[in-house]
């Protein structure tokens, strides 16, 4: 016992006095977490999130464009921006600015296209009615309306598009609903009192009551509604922010960063022949590895405290929502204990396969970056392809990242994440064990 | 003389894929309370011959007995009994020359006001009272060979084993060194000594053993080594003499 408290002791004392790793160790990821946090707050805009910013020219100016606006507002989703610097844009102004990229959307509405749509839509609904034996008439070869565009940044991505298309459809169609109603109605009574007028006795018909107007209105709102509901435990009442995504995924991330420093330490003592020393003294193997372990993982959990500090407290300072702690909350101390264990295990394994300090610090770094790009940490793994999937699950940072989405994200508990875990734990011992056994041979003579 | 603090009998160590044997029948006995200087060139067997004796390989045949007790078989126990100076500054740069004794004492079991006299006496044994707060890395080459040999006599070890003390520091440093050897043996140490620098083994050593090729080719008082070679002015004749002038690296 002694000697995991001397060199608890001693690894503390060392890094202490380490201004740079720990610099590594503590600033660095928690920057990395506040700016991560911070882009993916604005990406989670653009993706849907939050309300997509389309630049809207009107140059109709008739009831279609207000038409189309009262229904892309009424849907959500979409804000419709009229003035662009300070004043109402050209088309090709518009268009400049989504070709620079300043807004990723425009709509433009042609002049003359509210009225080409009315025209268009009263032949459709003329033609609509016909005699039971009489002859349809047939409605003109491309007579489509054209002057509605939607004009976007290539750079937007395909599934943005589409949510865009389809708001933007949706208005047009619940529009183009409500005013056929409307002329249909017009069309219905003048068709009616034309056949009466028609088939009547002249003497009677001069003499018979007038046929009452018909007015079709149309409600263009579903009947059958859509409910949304986040899956899960049903715990989460609100949807999660870039916040709760971003913050314990790249605290995990910098608690595997851990593997630098961590293997640096084991490295310079074996190069110093300390190691050597170490070996020749009553001491265990595991004892050492037990001390240092623990050293670290005091660090690790220091370092995702703070960086969790920084999500809940730092975050809202700059203008976005912070991290917030759902009620499964107490779980986040076992999977962040079991997430320091594996990261230290790594450290501790690579620094014990290692041959140089160079070797240790490239492979120790650029795996950690594999890991956490395959492990879903950067992107989710759920858009991977799927064998790309099922790499990811060998991850342990998808792991970890798994577990602590469980408790932010979905609002479950240990109960829910003991799996992952679990196998957090499990390759803790597996990367101890091979470390304690390449150990042994800088002292066979046990 | 008595029986040997430490015993060497017919130690051999063969690593796998290698040709010859790095330690072939080696057999010595060091005595308690003197100096015994083994001597080599690169090569010659001697890391391999203190890595066994200090229980860090394990040997392909022989014993090593030291103070009756074999290391082979009770390792735990023989690691009490000795301590080890690298040829490396096996010390911890950041750490203060206090603190690094502090971490390795609390190794061996010492701990409190024990350990905390230990280190005083330790430190001033080897002139850094002054320097004991001071972190390593602002040592100079000579303190830090002295930090490294007091880290390895602060447990009181029966036998110390010191694996080129002395290389790479400047004369006033080897010197204070070497008188730090002399102060040691006076108190009753037992330590058992590789270096390169003959004069040094001339110097101090009351034994020396000379190894090559994984066996001993000489044993006895450096005085009486010289002398049994017509024309051999020291150490370092004699063992030109046994080992030839050929480069070994």
């Amino acid at each position: 016992m002694l000697t995991v408290w001397a060199t608890i002791v001693k690894e503390l004392t060392e890094l202490r006095r380490d201004l740079s790793g720990l610099l590594v160790l503590l600033v660095m990821p928690m920057a990395l977490v506040l700016i991560v946090s911070l882009v993916q707050d604005n990406v989670m805009r653009a993706t849907g999130e939050a309300p997509i910013r389309v630049l809207f020219v009107d140059r109709d100016d008739g009831a279609l464009g207000k038409s189309i606006e009262e229904q892309i507002r009424k849907a959500g989703g979409i804000e419709l921006v009229s003035r662009w610097k300070g004043r109402e844009p050209t088309e090709e102004a518009a268009r400049r600015a989504v070709a620079r990229g300043d807004i990723q959307f425009c709509i433009i509405i042609a002049p003359g296209t509210g009225e080409a749509l009315r025209g268009r839509l009263r032949e459709r609904a003329e033609a609509s009615f016909v005699p039971a034996k009489g002859k349809r008439i047939k409605p003109a070869e491309g007579a489509k309306v054209a002057g509605l565009t939607l004009c976007f940044d290539p750079t937007v991505q395909g599934a943005l598009r589409t949510a865009v298309v389809g708001s933007l459809q949706k208005a047009v169609l619940g529009i183009e609903l409500k005013e056929e109603a409307a002329i249909l109605g017009e069309t219905f009574t003048k068709t009616v009192r034309k056949a009466f007028a028609e088939r009547m006795d002249p003497l009677f018909s001069a003499r018979a009551p007038e046929l009452p107007e018909f007015v079709f209105r149309l409600d263009t709102d579903p009947v059958l509604t859509l409910s949304e509901e986040t899956a899960g435990n049903g715990r989460m009442v609100k949807r999660p922010t870039a916040a709760q995504q971003n913050v314990p995924a790249w605290t995990l991330f910098g608690m595997f960063f851990i593997v630098v420093p961590l293997s640096g330490t084991l490295i310079r003592e074996r190069q110093t022949g300390t190691f050597r020393r170490l070996m020749t003294m009553p001491v265990s193997r595991a004892g050492l590895l037990a001390g240092k372990v623990a050293a670290y993982v005091l660090v690790c959990l220091a370092q995702s405290a703070l960086m969790l500090a920084a999500g809940v407290l730092a975050l809202p300072v700059l203008g976005v929502p912070g991290l917030a702690f759902p009620p499964g909350w107490p779980a986040v101390l076992p999977i962040a204990l079991a997430a320091a264990l594996a990261a230290t295990g790594y450290g501790i394994l690579v620094g014990t396969l290692a041959k140089s300090y160079e070797q240790a610090s490239m492979f120790g770094a650029v795996s950690v970056v594999i890991a956490a790009a395959v492990g879903g940490i950067m992107i989710p793994a759920y858009v991977m392809p799927r064998y790309m999937q099922e790499i990811s699950a060998l991850s342990p940072l998808a792991w970890g990242l798994s577990a602590f989405q469980e408790v932010f994200v979905r609002g479950g508990g240990l109960r829910t994440s003991c799996r992952e875990t679990g196998l957090l734990l499990i390759f803790f011992a597996l990367t101890m064990t091979i470390a304690w056994l390449s150990l042994k041979k800088y002292r066979s003579g046990d | 003389m008595g029986e040997g603090i430490l015993q060497v009998r017919q130690l051999a160590k063969v690593y796998p894929g290698a040709g010859a044997p790095a330690v072939d029948g080696l057999d010595f006995t060091v005595f308690d309370g003197e100096i015994f200087g083994l001597l080599g060139p690169n090569g010659a067997g001697k890391t391999t011959a203190i890595s066994i004796i200090c229980t860090l390989l394990r040997p392909t045949a022989g014993e090593v007995l030291l103070c009756s007790l074999d290391t082979a078989r009770h390792p735990s126990e023989a690691r009490r009994l000795f301590g080890l100076a690298p040829q490396e500054v096996a010390l911890y740069p950041r750490l203060t020359a206090r603190e690094n004794l502090r971490y390795f004492g609390r190794l061996y079991g010492l701990a409190g006001r024990a350990l905390a006299r230990r280190i005083d006496e330790c430190l001033a044994l080897v002139g850094l009272d002054a320097g004991r707060d001071m972190r390593l890395d602002r040592f100079s080459g000579g303190m830090k060979r002295r930090a490294n040999l007091a880290a390895a006599i602060l447990h009181a070890p029966r036998v110390l084993f010191l694996d080129e003390p002395t290389v790479g520091i400047d004369a006033q440093s080897r010197n204070t060194i070497l008188e730090n050897l002399g102060a040691l043996r006076r108190a009753g140490a037992t330590i058992v000594y590789t270096t390169h620098y003959m004069e040094e083994a001339e110097q101090i050593c009351d034994r020396v053993a000379v190894m090559d090729k994984g066996r001993i080719i000489a044993e006895g008082a450096p005085r009486a080594l010289i002398d049994r070679v017509e024309g051999c002015a020291n150490l370092e004749g004699f063992f030109l003499h046994m080992t030839g002038k050929n480069l070994r690296d």
